[in-house]
């Protein structure tokens, strides 16, 4: 504290400053020192913004003095149901600091996706990587409305979710370009990321279904009334091994939530050229369904917590549609064009963009000041280039972890390479 | 100055490949640009990429099937599909993103000549493809079904080696599939990791009543595609995919048909014998000329084309039998080859 006021006073005595976009100087120096403190003890995880977050807001108060209101009522859109009585509460009450904390979340996610965009294209990233800006509002809510000790697994779309299941950006963004220092130590890349009670990450259309059934029958097993939420696209929800799921889930009660992101395009093809039914909350028959808004936060918060509710409650699966939109093409080789208009895409950017709206209605109800946002948008920015810093340095793994972990086994298993006369050792 | 010399050699060598409207290509999941000439990427060597080094090498021109033109290997196989389906009225052409010409522009300009009911596209469902596909074939039409990456085969292995495979035996000759090809872009590519690289064609070369073609140019795929889809049994067609844009050799417009279950002897030799299918052929070949520099070894160097049933005569008729392990000889020769 008295550091804070120690900086204030200097800046407040020092010479004057241009100031940068149009806004003083002055909050973002306090909060840089600070992130440079933080930055000592190692990266923060998304959590720990709060602490941050109030300690910021302590000082704030006497360099600018603006009340703002602890928290706000919001409407939010009613949810289309299928089975079901009743559905989520169609208005919810926001916090300030939950506010800022998804604010920083979805704002992360965002640049971080546009920083893989950038280094895919400088050649420092390869192979596919499948982007999910636009859709922040979906990993954001759903993790804000489940608790970190239930499950989640998704499909190749994940980088998002990577991140608000826990992992730093610095160790997602490593991943990605292929180093030691990134979460699968630089050998599976934007597809195969994984972190505790976060199952991937997946590459095979559809094949993470049953497989979150079966995580879901744990957690049933296990009896610490967990769920598992099971992702999927529009595109998956016609792969015959969903149904399967489908039906063991709801046969055995399990605590599975299926998910269906629909962004409204598989690949290149829309939803109406894909499937005879694109009410994907339907799809489920005999499993009660909910259709959500995906692109506004606080609508896909309170539908995660009933369905999580709804689950807990020992009643079965349950299925939310996230209606959502992408920005980027399907991958980095997708331009993203050929198959939907650029006004579309625009059209969704500037009236359902998920941070937008999210910004709007914090700034309308007195919740942050746009310049306190913008301010996080700067810290958000640093962070990102830090750790696109630390992804291009890393060095690569050593070409004897080529073999690790094939197998299981003691002593490290020899496996075959190419020819029989190249050998790597499976150590695990 | 350098960077805009590679770029534009890069650009001309990839029209000189048949790449017109090349940006069309990054639909769905389309190829990274540059990515079949590591030779071509601009940016300095440090971040020059390690792909396997092969060069292709075409084959010379072929005189006997008239005349012929420029093509690569997306393209030769664009032209065996639309003999096909010029020649058969009840040919079908279905698979993921096909419509539109499919992810590595095998198909482009079929559903505009043909119609949108001989060329459509399916949902996301594999084994559904596949079912999907046998169904049509047991009638009698045509199927050709595309599998969009080998990776992907794997929910449609039961209903391959479980319906397809056995459906004639099982009938007695009732019904049949035979009609049924199975297109799907196969094998390492560079950047394609886990799902977009396997070579799947050993897990298929165990089971009878169906067989596994791999070419290794754009001549031999459209002479092998317009067999496979001729013949009486369901084939399955790999067609390795770093080779679409980077193999380009002269190829007959008209239709022919290379048989299937035949090896080639593309280089003689009398030491060693070499046998290689599809991309690893060129490699092999390389290898071979660099046996004879350096070791002065004379390669033979097979291309076995058909994996199941393979022509074991011409592998074995140079090779030593003992040092290939068990060799069908006399009357186990006999009944080996009448399996198939």
């Amino acid at each position: 504290m008295r550091k804070m006021l120690a900086a204030v006073s200097r800046v407040l005595s020092g010479a004057s400053q241009k100031p940068r976009h149009g806004f003083a100087m002055l909050p973002s120096l306090v909060s840089i020192s600070r992130l440079k403190q933080s930055s000592q003890l190692g990266l923060p995880k998304c959590w720990d913004y709060s602490y941050s977050l109030k300690t910021r807001q302590a000082s704030r108060v006497l360099v600018a003095s603006r009340n703002f209101a602890n928290d706000a009522t919001f409407e939010i859109k009613k949810c289309d149901l299928h089975r079901l009585e009743e559905g989520p509460p169609v208005t919810t009450v926001l916090t300030r600091e939950d506010g800022l904390k998804y604010y920083r979340m979805m704002q992360t996610v965002r640049r971080m996706e546009l920083k893989a965009d950038q280094l895919y294209k400088q050649k420092i990233i390869r192979g596919f990587c499948h982007l999910c800006d636009g859709q922040e509002a979906c990993c954001v809510g759903l993790e804000a409305g489940i608790n970190p000790t239930d499950h989640l697994i998704t499909a190749y779309r994940a980088h998002g979710f990577t991140f608000t299941r826990g992992l730093s950006v610095r160790e997602i963004l490593a991943e990605l370009t292929g180093r030691k220092g990134g979460c699968a130590k630089g050998k599976g890349g934007s597809m195969h990321m994984y972190a505790k009670n976060f199952y991937g990450g997946n590459g095979i259309v559809g094949a993470q279904v049953p497989l979150g059934a079966g995580i879901a029958l744990a957690c049933k097993y296990n009896g610490k009334d967990e769920v598992c939420l099971t992702l999927y696209g529009d595109g998956a929800a016609n792969q015959g091994q969903i149904f399967e799921a489908y039906n063991m889930a709801a046969l055995w009660k399990l605590p599975c939530i299926f998910i269906c992101e629909n962004n409204r395009y598989g690949m290149g093809t829309s939803v109406e050229r894909a499937a005879a039914s694109t009410d994907y909350y339907k799809r489920g028959d005999f499993i009660p369904g909910l259709r959500v808004d995906g692109m506004d936060i606080l609508c896909v918060r309170e539908a995660t917590k009933f369905a999580a509710a709804y689950c807990r409650s020992g009643k079965g699966p349950i299925l939310m549609e996230l209606q959502t939109y992408r920005y980027h093409g399907h991958s980095m080789s997708d331009p993203g064009v050929s198959y939907r208009t650029r006004e579309e895409i625009q059209e969704v950017r500037s009236k359902s963009d998920p941070i937008m709206l999210l910004k709007d209605r914090m700034v309308n109800s007195n919740l942050a000041s746009v310049e306190e946002l913008k301010e996080i948008d700067v810290e958000v920015r640093k962070e990102i280039e830090d750790a696109a810093q630390f992804a291009t340095a890393d060095p690569e793994p050593p070409l004897e972890e080529l073999g690790y972990h094939i197998y299981s086994s003691d002593p490290p298993f020899e496996v075959r390479g190419a020819n029989q006369w190249i050998k790597f050792k499976s150590v695990s | 100055m350098a960077f805009v010399a590679a770029a534009a050699g890069w650009l001309l060598r990839l029209r000189a490949a048949g790449a017109e409207g090349h940006w069309r290509r990054f639909h769905g999941v389309g190829l990274a640009r540059g990515f079949l000439h590591p030779s071509a990427t601009v940016e300095d060597a440090a971040q020059r990429r390690q792909v396997a080094h092969f060069t292709f090498q075409p084959d010379p021109e072929p005189r006997e099937y008239g005349q012929t033109q420029k093509m690569n290997l997306f393209q030769s196989i664009t032209s065996a599909l639309d003999n096909s389906l010029a020649k058969d009225p009840t040919a079908v052409i279905f698979g993921e993103d096909v419509a539109f010409g499919g992810v590595f522009r095998c198909t482009v300009g079929l559903r505009d000549k043909y119609g949108k009911d001989r060329v459509f596209n399916t949902p996301l469902c594999e084994q559904g493809i596949v079912g999907f596909g046998i169904g049509i074939a047991v009638t009698g039409a045509t199927a050709i079904a595309e599998i969009q990456f080998a990776d992907y085969i794997f929910p449609a292995f039961d209903q391959i080696v479980n319906e397809a495979a056995k459906y004639r035996y099982r009938s007695g000759d009732l019904f049949n599939c035979g009609s049924l090809t199975i297109r799907s872009p196969w094998g390492c590519v560079g950047h394609g990791a886990l799902y977009h690289s396997q070579s799947p064609e050993a897990f298929f070369a165990h089971c009878p009543g169906i067989k596994v073609v791999i070419p290794r140019s754009p001549f031999q795929a459209k002479g092998l595609l317009l067999s496979c889809i001729e013949d009486k049994n369901p084939c399955i067609f790999f067609e390795p995919k770093i080779l679409y844009r980077a193999a380009a050799e002269q190829v007959p417009i008209e239709p022919y048909n290379i048989p299937l279950s035949q090896a080639e002897v593309i280089q003689e030799g009398s030491d060693v014998t070499l046998v290689a299918w599809g991309t690893q052929v060129h490699v092999i070949r390389e290898v071979a000329s660099m046996a004879k520099e350096k070791l002065g070894v004379s390669c033979e160097v097979i291309d076995l084309r058909t994996i199941i049933p393979w022509d074991v005569d011409t592998v074995c008729k140079n090779a030593d039998p003992f040092s290939l392990g068990l060799y069908p000889t006399g009357k186990m020769k006999e009944e080996t080859n009448n399996l198939y």
